[in-house]
């Protein structure tokens, strides 16, 4: 359990920027401690991503369930929140309080510029092994399309969206691998 | 509207939107914006872009750290607290729930069925939030180059994205954005 506890610890210092936590993740459940192999590991980072919530701390919820079921989630999700979270925090409140500070303002208007940038990049890995099929690159861009060009609000397009998907999965079958 | 109301308002609109954010928090960041920056009016915009890069810049779990800072400023720190527990804790239970679930019936049609019609959506959500990110942090030319080199880094290369935040960081440090 203490195990579980830091190795989540860690894998919360090493996630910065969106997408950062599933690597260090992925060193920690399947490099260093083999508690999980490849597979399961893109199984779990799968459910954790369509599921609604934090999805990185999704991983640390699953593996910990997998390993010593509910004591072993609570273990890896504190050792993900509770410290990262609290020193963060006060840094970023300090940062707060002096965004009078040019210099300050120049960076975070950069780490933004980026950030947003790495959000768009790693939508757009994640399409990659999707990119031949026709069905699934129809949906993302009408998702997208309803997210960004229309003032509808995501429940809107998401309760629209979901279930015809679903539906042309079930009927075409391109989700068989 | 502002007075006791908005802590426990905000908290419970994060607790919803934390069981709604199918493909992460980031899928309802449009959502949040809404709700605190247009209908309540307890951040301004710049706030909202500048808690977010703060959020991307530190480590450990980016949203919960980003609605605790929401949470702050509108309520201090028990507002804090609440907003992080209602981003991580009804996803939380959805995702050990889910989990049992999802490992007993890991073979079924309808589970592949299911995968191979969110999938599209989810990363559909994911670059259109990255999108309207970028349209409330880039207010020139040179951040929407910032936002799409990040974008090509992270999908060509496998560059660590803390690199890319450092870059941005020292761009915007420079005063060039």
């Amino acid at each position: 359990m203490p195990v579980l506890f830091i190795g989540f610890l860690k894998v919360a210092f090493g996630s910065i920027g969106g997408g950062g936590g599933i690597v260090f993740a992925r060193r920690l459940v399947v490099e260093q401690r083999r508690w999980t192999d490849d597979r399961e590991f893109a199984d779990i980072l799968s459910l954790c991503q369509f599921l609604p919530g934090p999805n990185i701390v999704g991983i640390a919820v699953c593996v910990g369930t997998r390993l010593r079921g509910p004591a072993g989630a609570l273990a890896g999700l504190a050792g993900f929140t509770v410290i990262p979270v609290t020193i963060s925090f006060s840094l970023g409140m300090w940062i707060v309080r002096n965004t009078d500070l040019a210099i300050l303002q120049g960076i975070l208007r950069g780490v933004s510029a980026a950030a947003a940038g790495l959000l768009i990049g790693t939508g757009l890995r994640l399409l990659m092994p999707h990119r031949d099929e026709a069905m699934a690159l129809f949906f993302v861009v009408l998702v997208f399309v309803g997210l960004v060009f229309t003032k509808l609000p995501l429940l809107a397009v998401l309760l629209a969206a979901a279930p015809l998907s679903v539906t042309v999965a079930a009927i075409s079958g391109w989700g068989k691998r | 509207m502002s007075g006791p109301s908005a802590p426990v308002a905000l908290t419970l609109h994060l607790a919803l939107l934390s069981i709604l954010s199918f493909g992460g928090i980031p899928s309802v960041l449009p959502d949040i914006r809404n709700y605190v920056v247009v209908a309540n009016g307890w951040l301004t915009d710049r706030e909202f872009a500048n808690f977010f890069a703060i959020a991307q810049a530190l480590p450990g779990p980016n949203m919960i750290l980003m609605m605790s800072l929401i949470g702050w400023r509108v309520g201090g720190l028990p507002t804090a607290i609440a907003s992080a527990l209602a981003t991580f804790g009804p996803p939380c239970a959805i995702y050990y729930f889910a989990y049992r679930v999802w490992d007993r019936f890991r073979d079924a049609t309808w589970q592949r069925i299911a995968r191979g019609g969110l999938v599209p959506v989810t990363i559909g959500l994911i670059i259109g939030g990255g999108t309207v990110m970028a349209r409330a942090a880039n207010t020139n030319w040179q951040s929407t180059i910032v936002t799409a080199a990040a974008a090509a880094l992270i999908l060509w290369t496998r560059v660590n994205p803390i690199w890319m935040l450092i870059t941005a960081a020292t761009v915007g440090a420079l005063g060039l954005l």
